[in-house]
């Protein structure tokens, strides 16, 4: 009488040492557990925060072009950044839910008095800035500011929740450096002081500032949230329709392909996802 | 299916010196390569394995010698340990935990001379870490020598160390020989990892287990891990021993201890071990004023592990991931009731009412340690008992006995030839497969040069190596002249 197979090692068994029961092998493999597969549109949604991303950087390399051309006055760009500054940073006090009222009016001051100091810093090593990068080629300012811009655009942080704490930042921080660094290359290629500034001054803006701003945003109804990605989109495009048209194109291709496209690659490559779970894996202490 | 030799497997265990020496072959006796990065003088579980395998199989008559790779300042070139194990320390350097870098043909020098003049029919590879292994699987078959492969330990699949060492893994183990696994759950687990996987002979679109991967426990000698006599006093101790690293669940520990030191006034813990988690272990006692409760020993030698537990009645295990377990057994052998953490192989090794199973939670180790303390205060578990029962269950001529006879199949199988090498080799992937082709032929033709620079006539053969029958008559003279004394 043979007993039936147990999965023991302490019992000597009538069965030889190769024996593999019949059935399922191996038994305690999981596949997949807990996967909940992605659907289209929402992972279009979030696919939002990316192209925000990249037409802001569009957006910043237009005006560059057109500050270069002396199309664009300096002037009337440092005009529109304190504007639009004023009005992110009261749309961003409206849309903060936690914090208490009393202390909006110190934090007000504060926030008002760092951008009077980061104003004043910026015009005075401006000159310094003109003429940092100016003995370089141009064709190594232009690959090092593509490299950068990449680097921005890969590290930057597009999660919905605030990061809790330095570690996880990290990337983010690397990002807005890369950001910061190639538009200081690329304003050393800039004729005035003036213009200098304005554009060190927008950069500030769109990738120190406006990231923290769309975190926010992205906690909107879902309509206004596709709206203000529409109208970023459309503005980048129309800023470089009447640049180049070959630019437009192309601009609008890699919009399209990240906000449609993307999502669509993710989906599908979704099907070889093969997570193999069994009990030789290094289990998770629960502690209360 | 029922193995047809369980008649002589059961015949043939048993304890050493009451049966003739004839009565145990299963096999004639050959010569054995064990081969792995881990062994004496680093210390752990592989290394004790390896040792205590060749000495009882020296013990059966057979030939065995460990290759492994050298250890800083002097331990280099060959040594003899206590039961005739000759081992061969090959100048490499370790990188990290006593493990060499996986280069696949600096090593054929080497062991083609080691192989050669030692006589070798089979190798042994030890550890999925370990390369020198890997690289002797690779490079057996070009002196007609086959392969055994013995997995100690579970591998995840997500992280980035895990899939390096599958890679590798997959490439060497397509050829080997035989693949011994030391629980059920590591077999399975290496059945995934090695890809261990085989067409079936009825159906060819059915993947099936391969034939050749055995389950084989580790196990302990049970005479050194006898139980305390005396009976335990009021206090009950509870004995953690492990190193104190994030693996074994120090993290459970750190939560639980405090917990039951306040539910039972009369329970004591004392944890022997080291490691980086000992800082936790030490703010932890201070934190609840707990330092006459909880004992912190250090790092404790292998050697004063029995006094240790033999100060208690229960054995803690929080481990996170484990094999196989050897600790729980040898804690579990020395009489002591065993609460453990049910993960990887540690449910396979004790009958459910020697041991307490506890979810990797908190709550669930406080609640297991308390039943355990209840079923010890009742007078539920008799050590000398499950001392006995143990020493039933586990035995070194049992492992040696169904290693032998692992040997013997892959000895009597027909060896592939190189053709059919490539052809399995190609199977692995249109990328992977070309690879390790490629490493196949290169290493054939790095063979062929040695063959041509160190040719085998010039080689130093070891004619005479060890007479068990000259080594008996002089044990037994020793005994007779000790005991005329």
């Amino acid at each position: 009488m043979v007993g039936n197979w147990e999965k023991v090692l302490w019992k000597k068994q009538a069965y030889a040492d190769n024996y593999v029961p019949q059935g399922l092998y191996p038994a305690s493999l999981q596949k997949n557990p807990n996967l909940r597969p992605y659907t289209y549109w929402p992972l279009v949604v979030l696919s939002c925060s990316i192209t925000q991303h990249l037409a802001v950087i569009f957006v910043f390399l237009a005006v560059f072009v057109r500050l270069k051309e002396e199309t664009l006055d300096p002037r009337s760009l440092v005009c529109l950044s304190v504007f639009s500054f004023f009005i992110g940073y009261i749309t961003w006090n409206a849309l903060d839910g936690s914090s208490r009222a009393s202390e909006h009016f110190t934090n007000h001051l504060k926030t008002i008095k760092s951008a009077i100091m980061m104003f004043l810093a910026l015009m005075s090593l401006s000159p310094v800035l003109r003429t940092l990068t100016a003995a370089t080629s141009s064709d190594s300012i232009w690959a090092l500011a593509a490299v950068l811009f990449s680097l921005n655009a890969l590290l930057a942080d597009y999660t919905v929740t605030e990061p809790k704490n330095a570690h996880e930042g990290l990337s983010s921080v690397l990002s807005i450096n890369a950001a910061v660094s190639a538009s200081v290359v690329l304003s050393s290629h800039l004729p005035t002081d003036a213009s200098v500034f304005s554009l060190v001054l927008f950069s500030i803006q769109s990738f120190a500032l406006f990231p923290s701003l769309r975190r926010r945003l992205q906690l909107l109804p879902i309509a206004a949230w596709l709206l203000t990605s529409l109208v970023m989109e459309v503005f980048a495009i129309w800023l470089f329709a009447t640049l180049s048209l070959v630019v437009m194109w192309l601009i609008a291709s890699v919009l399209v392909f990240v906000t449609f496209f993307a999502p669509a690659i993710l989906l599908w490559a979704q099907r070889y996802k093969n997570i193999l779970r069994g009990p030789w894996d290094v289990a998770v202490p629960k502690v209360n | 299916m029922p193995s047809g030799n369980t008649t002589t497997a059961s015949t043939a265990c048993g304890p050493f010196p009451r049966r003739p020496p004839q009565q145990w072959h299963v096999m004639d006796p050959i010569s054995i390569a064990m081969i792995s990065d881990f062994f004496h003088p680093a210390v752990g579980g592989v290394e004790n394995h390896i040792y205590m395998l060749s000495a009882n199989l020296i013990r059966r008559g057979h030939k065995v010698i460990v290759i492994t790779h050298s250890h800083g300042p002097d331990r280099v070139g060959v040594r003899w340990l206590l039961p005739g194990l000759k081992v061969y320390y090959i100048p490499f350097l370790p990188i990290a935990s006593s493990a060499t870098l996986p280069n696949f043909f600096t090593s054929l020098p080497y062991l083609r001379t080691i192989l050669l003049r030692e006589h070798i029919h089979l190798i042994h590879a030890h550890a999925s870490l370990s390369s020198i292994g890997h690289e002797g699987i690779l490079h057996s078959h070009l002196m007609g020598i086959r392969t055994v492969f013995t997995d100690h330990s579970l591998f995840g699949f997500d992280d980035a160390a895990s899939i390096l060492t599958n890679k590798l893994m997959i490439g060497t183990l397509k050829n080997v020989d035989a693949v011994i696994c030391v629980s059920h759950t590591g077999r399975e687990n290496t059945v995934l990892r090695g890809q261990l996987f085989e067409r079936s002979e009825e159906d060819p679109e059915v993947l099936e287990v391969r034939k050749s991967v055995y389950v084989i426990p580790n196990t302990l000698v049970p005479e050194q891990f006898k139980p305390n006599a005396q009976p335990p006093g009021d206090t009950i101790t509870i004995v953690f021993l492990s190193r104190l690293t994030y693996r074994k669940g120090i993290d459970l520990l750190v939560a639980t201890a405090p917990k039951i030191c306040a539910l039972f006034p009369n329970v004591n813990f004392i944890v022997g071990g080291d490691g980086p988690k000992l800082i936790e272990l030490l703010q932890m006692r201070e934190k609840h004023l707990l330092q006459d409760r909880i004992e912190l020993l250090g790092s404790v030698r292998p050697k004063d592990v029995l006094s240790v537990l033999s100060r208690g009645s229960i054995f803690l295990n929080t481990s996170l991931t484990e094999s196989f377990g050897i600790a729980i057994l040898e804690a579990a052998c020395a009489g002591l009731y065993v609460v453990s953490t049910k993960v990887g192989g540690v449910p396979e090794i004790l009958p459910e009412d020697m041991i307490s199973f506890a979810k990797p939670e908190e709550d669930d180790v406080i609640s297991a340690i308390s039943e355990a303390i209840e079923i010890v205060q009742n007078g539920g578990h008799d050590p000398i008992r499950a001392h006995e029962r143990i020493k039933t269950f586990y035995s070194w001529e049992d492992v040696a006995n169904r290693t032998e006879k692992v040997y013997d199949v892959v000895m009597k199988s027909r060896q592939m030839d190189l053709m059919e090498r490539i052809n399995r080799t190609m199977e692995l992937g249109p990328f992977a497969g070309i690879i390790y082709t490629i490493i196949l032929l290169v290493d054939c033709l790095f063979f062929l040069f040695l063959e041509w620079w160190i040719p085998r006539e010039s080689l130093h053969y070891v004619h005479h190596n060890w007479d068990q029958e000259r080594f008996k008559e002089v044990v037994e003279e020793a005994q007779n002249t000790s005991r005329q004394d």
